[in-house]
């Protein structure tokens, strides 16, 4: 207002080039200082250490292009034939297995093995399951063509304790030379490609992708496969097995348990030892009433027993009072209770049937036992059946397949799916974590997350080598530290933490500085810019 | 005629041969003065070691003791405690104070371990697990609140090898117990308080209770000839309930005065008027009966106590001979007298419930009570910020012995003791009560003091231990949300050495209450502000220096005419002012 009037303004003198130019130098050291002092310091300070992942290799094991798992199951073939004829016979064989395998990974390869001496032929089969000893232990199956003279032949029969699978023919059903298939060559390719066919739908269904699947299942064995798969639990190099028995009376107070897990648990845990360990703890619970939220058992006259409604199965254990926590230690916790009812509630079945028995997904199973007298102590006899049904529910809880009926067969078959389930596992949480280093760049990664993806990345790689080359259990082992390392990097501790503090409140709180600093040298910055361009315009 | 009955016998009638798994519980009440009445409940459980170490658990509870084996913790011993045990009225404290903790929670354990280390590394393992399993704040025991104590504790059991035992103790004093760690301390009983005595255990009596005290404690005990060994667990609940308090119906808590015409007037004083009353004392025992008393009635013998002999009498009542005590029940129960008929033991009927129900009566004798050894006071004195300075009252009764005992303090390390200033005085003697010292200094944020102290305290005299203190101050981010509230300190831990000796292993204990500590509380916007206020201080300083040196300066009058900002808002209020002043 008050220059309104002032036409004539008075100009100051006219700038020294020399005032100019420092002025200039002022400005451009102080720029000078922000730029190559503060903001590297700034950039130091609050920079995140993120280790290099080899993150080409994780994706790239992620998306399965560079492990294709396939499974060589290498079957020795005894027979008392000639070298010629036995080739022969095996060459047709294999021709025939070929044309049926509908999944190119699961390869059934067919070797000739010296038949063993003759005089104790019978006896090969050691008690304890293991096979000849001649055999190395890449070895799947043996077969034994066994020549008889009578019953009908061809025939098989499959050792329950012993990977050995018995095949009588009649001399005369030996092809001949000129002949490429004869009713043995296809009746042993047919068994063959039966005994493992379980294992290549569970082998496919892990692949996923639904080209491989394969077109001869049924959808009842789709269905019964998924039902398996949802029971049974998730990996683990250790269970952690817990007996209860529950009474809501206080008594049996006490069982025999020691000595009946001894001898009816023992064998089992010890055929799974190559694929996981297990502790095993017990424990008697006293007044442990099932959960009060499900209806009270109802008197049936026609059967004579108090029965349970089948709806109510599910919320028969009571969380809240049975002290169920899981062990302490690595693995889950598979838990086994025994209810023995109240003597005035004896016999309890599951109602519209004689069941008294549950097995309840990824958990345990569940037993009711009916003393027949009531005594304090469960005597080892009485806990008989109880035993039987818990081992049953053990091998469905750990997966085990539920064909072919020989043991051995069945076991290096769970060997197998969890080395190639645990294989996809370690890949695709590598992946995810490759995706997570790409996606959240203000996450701290430390070295040993970096050293745990490489040593997961080695064991994979041994893994896919240890499966081309049928040494499943090595493939089983390195698959399970590659699977641990994955998770171990994945689950960094120290990971998480700087997630919560984002970028917007480090500059809410140091804005309040560098607003009233930048200011000025913003400013002054850009007058003397201008300034600067009007000059050399005005020259 | 007074007739005595010490709590030393309790114990004597409890212990007995350890052979297999067995279960014993006991209930004990006694009646004491001003209407309040202590029920001491026990519980004590074993399983043998083998079964033990092959995780077959019975009796034993497993959650416990997979915790306890993961650790490898080979004694436990931890308190949940609230209240103060009024000494004066209330006489000698139940099982001579073995069984009971400071306020909050007091853990103490024997851990088998090769190093130091290893034995904190599973101590943190143990107090993580034991947080779980309890619904305690246990995990909050650090270094910081952990010691080793030398001479105040002294294992309980039979262990083969104690050269790699690491004896370490913790206590929170702040942790506030209630019904949650009640249910869980429940849960690990063989019967769950559905059956025997541990079904009058209610969490609302219980924690309503003066005094309270839960106990549990595991131990390995062998027998004297042989090998054979078991782990025993004893789980301990001790409460002090004032009878009339619980009397009130749940329901109706509120207490109400009584009708004036139930009530008997003290005549004789002034005041004294149809509408206005002076009530009489009236000198007698108050009528109470268990299912009042606890709320809940008892439930019958838990079956798995023994069916005869000493052990199977699971509830007993010390009073006078003289005290009524009706049993009311359907089922069989026996009664037996001993200790000069002043304790009377009921053997429960199973599966029906009983009620002892007793009158109110007016009493010609009484018990006499235990007198306790010591008594201890312990309080802050001093004011302001910085200093203040702790002061502890320890008094013998006992006109003819002198009592040797340990004081054990386990102090926050923000609470830093001057030990030069240390004075223990004796008010009738001039002699050094003072015998042995052990003090572990401590380290900030890392440790805490650990002061124990070896005493004597001659015949009917007075101790005073006085020390200074410094007050730390905290980091900002170190004071709990309550900061204003004040910073708790671990009760000291007195621990009689002699010439009493209680007749097992538990050894004689007293414990002084908790101490308040203020200590200086910042502002907690103070962070903001310090930002705020130094981030305008230096660029206002910045501003000035950068403008000195960055401007040029020129006359006032040959300030070139308004432009930029300046201009621009002179130009728009013009066009408003025109705009205005043709409307």
């Amino acid at each position: 207002m008050a220059s309104s009037g002032n036409e004539e303004q008075k100009q100051p003198p006219p700038e020294t080039k020399q005032s100019l130019w420092l002025r200039r130098a002022v400005i451009a050291s102080f720029w000078a200082v922000v730029a190559f002092l503060g903001l590297p310091v700034w950039y130091k300070t609050t920079a995140i250490y993120r280790a290099d992942l080899p993150l080409q290799d994780m994706t790239a094991w992620a998306n399965g292009q560079v492990c294709k798992p396939v499974f060589p199951l290498h079957i020795a073939v005894q027979a008392p034939l000639l070298a010629q004829d036995a080739h022969h016979l095996l060459h047709a064989t294999q021709q025939t297995l070929d044309d049926l395998s509908d999944f190119p990974a699961h390869q059934l390869h067919l070797a000739f093995a010296e038949p063993p001496p003759p005089a104790n032929a019978s006896q090969q089969v050691t008690a304890d399951g293991s096979g000849p000893a001649d055999l190395d232990d890449t070895v799947a199956l043996s077969v034994r063509l066994i020549p008889v003279e009578t019953g009908v032949t061809p025939r098989s029969q499959l050792q329950p304790f012993s990977a050995t699978l018995d095949v009588y023919y009649q001399l005369s059903q030996i092809p001949t030379q000129s002949s490429t298939s004869s009713p043995l060559t296809t009746f042993i390719a047919h068994e063959l490609h039966q005994l493992y066919a379980q294992e290549r739908v569970r082998l496919s269904s892990l692949y996923s992708d639904a080209a491989s699947q394969s077109k001869s299942l049924s959808p009842e064995l789709t269905a019964q496969l998924q039902r398996d798969a949802t029971r049974a639990f998730k990996y683990a190099p250790t269970y952690h097995l817990t007996f209860s028995l529950f009474t809501p009376t206080s008594s049996p107070s006490a069982w025999d348990i020691e000595t009946a897990l001894r001898q009816y648990m023992n064998p089992i845990l010890e055929s799974f030892a190559g694929i996981s360990n297990f502790t095993i703890d017990t424990q008697v619970q006293l007044y442990a009433n099932f959960s009060p939220s499900i209806r009270q058992p109802e008197y049936d006259e026609n059967t004579k027993a108090w029965t349970i409604f089948k709806e109510d199965v599910s919320g028969f254990i009571n969380a809240a009072e049975w002290p169920l926590s899981p062990s302490i230690g690595q693995g889950p916790t598979i838990n086994f209770a025994l209810y023995v009812p109240d003597e005035v509630q004896s016999p309890l079945f599951v109602k519209g049937s004689r069941d008294n028995s549950w097995l309840v997904p990824q958990w345990g199973g569940v037993m009711i036992l009916n003393a027949q007298s009531h005594e304090t102590t469960l005597t080892k006899e009485a806990l008989v059946p109880a035993m039987q049904v818990f081992s049953t529910q053990l091998s469905s809880l750990l997966g085990l397949p539920q064909t072919p009926a020989s043991l051995p067969l069945r076991i290096s078959t769970l060997t197998r799916i969890h080395a190639t389930s645990l294989l996809f596992s370690a890949s695709s949480t590598l992946g995810a974590l490759a995706q997570v280093y790409q996606k959240m760049p203000t996450i701290p990664v430390p070295d040993t997350v970096a050293k745990s993806v490489n040593l997961s990345l080695a064991h994979l790689r041994q893994t896919c080598e240890s499966l081309r080359d049928g040494r499943f259990q090595d493939a089983l082992q390195n698959a399970r530290t590659a699977d641990g390392e994955a998770e171990k990097a994945f689950f960094e501790r120290s990971m998480v933490g700087q997630v919560y503090f984002p970028d917007e409140h480090k500059v809410a709180v140091y804005l309040p500085l560098l607003g009233p600093v930048a200011v000025p040298l913003i400013m002054a910055a850009l007058k003397e810019v201008k300034a600067g361009i009007a000059a050399l315009k005005g020259r | 005629m007074r007739s005595f009955l010490s709590f030393a016998l309790l114990p004597a009638l409890i212990a007995c041969a350890h052979a297999g798994p067995d279960y014993h519980e006991r209930l004990l009440l006694r009646p004491l003065p001003q209407d309040a009445l202590l029920a001491s409940f026990n519980f004590r459980s074993n399983e043998t070691a083998a079964a033990y170490e092959q995780q077959n658990f019975g009796l034993f509870p497993r959650s416990l003791g997979q915790i306890l084996q993961h650790a490898h913790t080979k004694e436990l011993h931890l308190r949940f405690s609230v209240g103060r045990w009024d000494a004066d009225s209330w006489g000698q404290r139940p099982w001579y104070g073995a069984r009971e903790g400071s306020n909050g929670v007091e853990l103490w354990a024997w851990i088998e371990a090769g190093s130091d280390d290893e034995a904190f590394a599973r101590w943190l393992t143990l107090v993580n697990n034991l947080s779980g399993l309890f619904c305690a704040s246990l995990n909050f025991i650090d270094a910081t609140k952990t010691i080793r104590p030398v001479v105040s504790f002294d294992p309980e059991g039979d262990h083969a090898d104690t050269s790699n035992l690491h004896l370490l103790h913790g206590i929170l004093p702040h942790e506030v117990v209630c019904t949650e760690n009640l249910t869980p301390f429940l849960k690990l009983l063989p019967c769950k308080g559905k059956a025997g005595i541990s079904s009058l255990l209610d969490g609302h009596k219980l924690f309503d209770a003066a005094f309270q005290t839960m106990a549990i404690d595991v131990r390995p005990v062998c027998g004297t000839s042989g090998r054979q060994c078991v782990v025993e667990m004893e789980q301990t609940v001790d409460m002090v309930l004032d009878i009339a308090r619980s009397k009130r119906p749940r329901d109706d808590p509120i207490p109400r005065p009584r009708p004036i015409e139930d009530i008997e007037c003290d005549t004789s004083k002034s005041y004294n008027a149809p509408d206005t009353c002076y009530p009489l004392d009236k000198k007698t025992e108050p009528a109470w009966k268990l299912t009042d008393v606890f709320g809940k009635p008892l439930r019958g013998a838990c079956p798995l106590t023994a069916a005869e002999g000493p052990e199977s009498e699971t509830l007993c009542i010390n009073a006078p001979p003289e005290r009524t005590i009706h049993v009311n029940t359907t089922g069989q129960y026996t009664e037996s007298l001993s200790a000069s008929d002043t304790l009377r033991c009921y053997k429960l009927p199973t599966g029906t419930e009983l009620d002892l129900v007793l009158p109110e009566q007016r009493m010609t004798t009484g018990l006499v009570r235990g007198q306790p050894h010591l008594y201890a006071a312990r309080s802050i004195n001093g004011h302001g910020q910085e200093r203040g300075s702790v002061q502890a009252v320890i008094r013998n009764p006992s006109p003819t012995d002198a009592v040797e005992f340990t004081y054990l303090e386990s102090l926050p390390w923000f609470m830093k003791p001057y030990l030069h200033t240390l004075r223990a005085h004796v008010s009738a003697s001039d002699e050094d009560p003072l015998k042995e010292t052990y003090y572990r200094p401590a380290v900030d944020r890392i440790r805490g003091t650990h002061l124990e102290l070896r005493l004597v305290i001659p015949p009917a005299s007075t101790l005073i231990l006085t020390y200074d203190f410094e007050k730390a101050i905290l980091r900002y981010t170190e004071y709990p949300p309550d900061a204003n509230r004040g910073f708790d300190a671990p009760p000291a831990v007195i621990r009689i050495l002699g010439p009493f000796q209680s007749a097992d292993r538990k050894g004689m204990y007293l414990r002084t209450t908790p101490l308040l500590l203020s200590l200086p509380t910042p502002d907690f916007s103070m962070p903001y502000n310090v930002i705020i206020l130094t981030s305008t201080v230096m660029a206002l300083g910045f501003g000035n220096i950068f403008n000195l040196l960055a401007r040029r300066f020129v006359g006032a009058d040959e300030v070139p005419a308004a432009g930029g900002l300046k201009g621009i808002i002179q130009a728009k209020i013009q066009s408003v002012r025109t705009r205005f002043g043709r409307a």
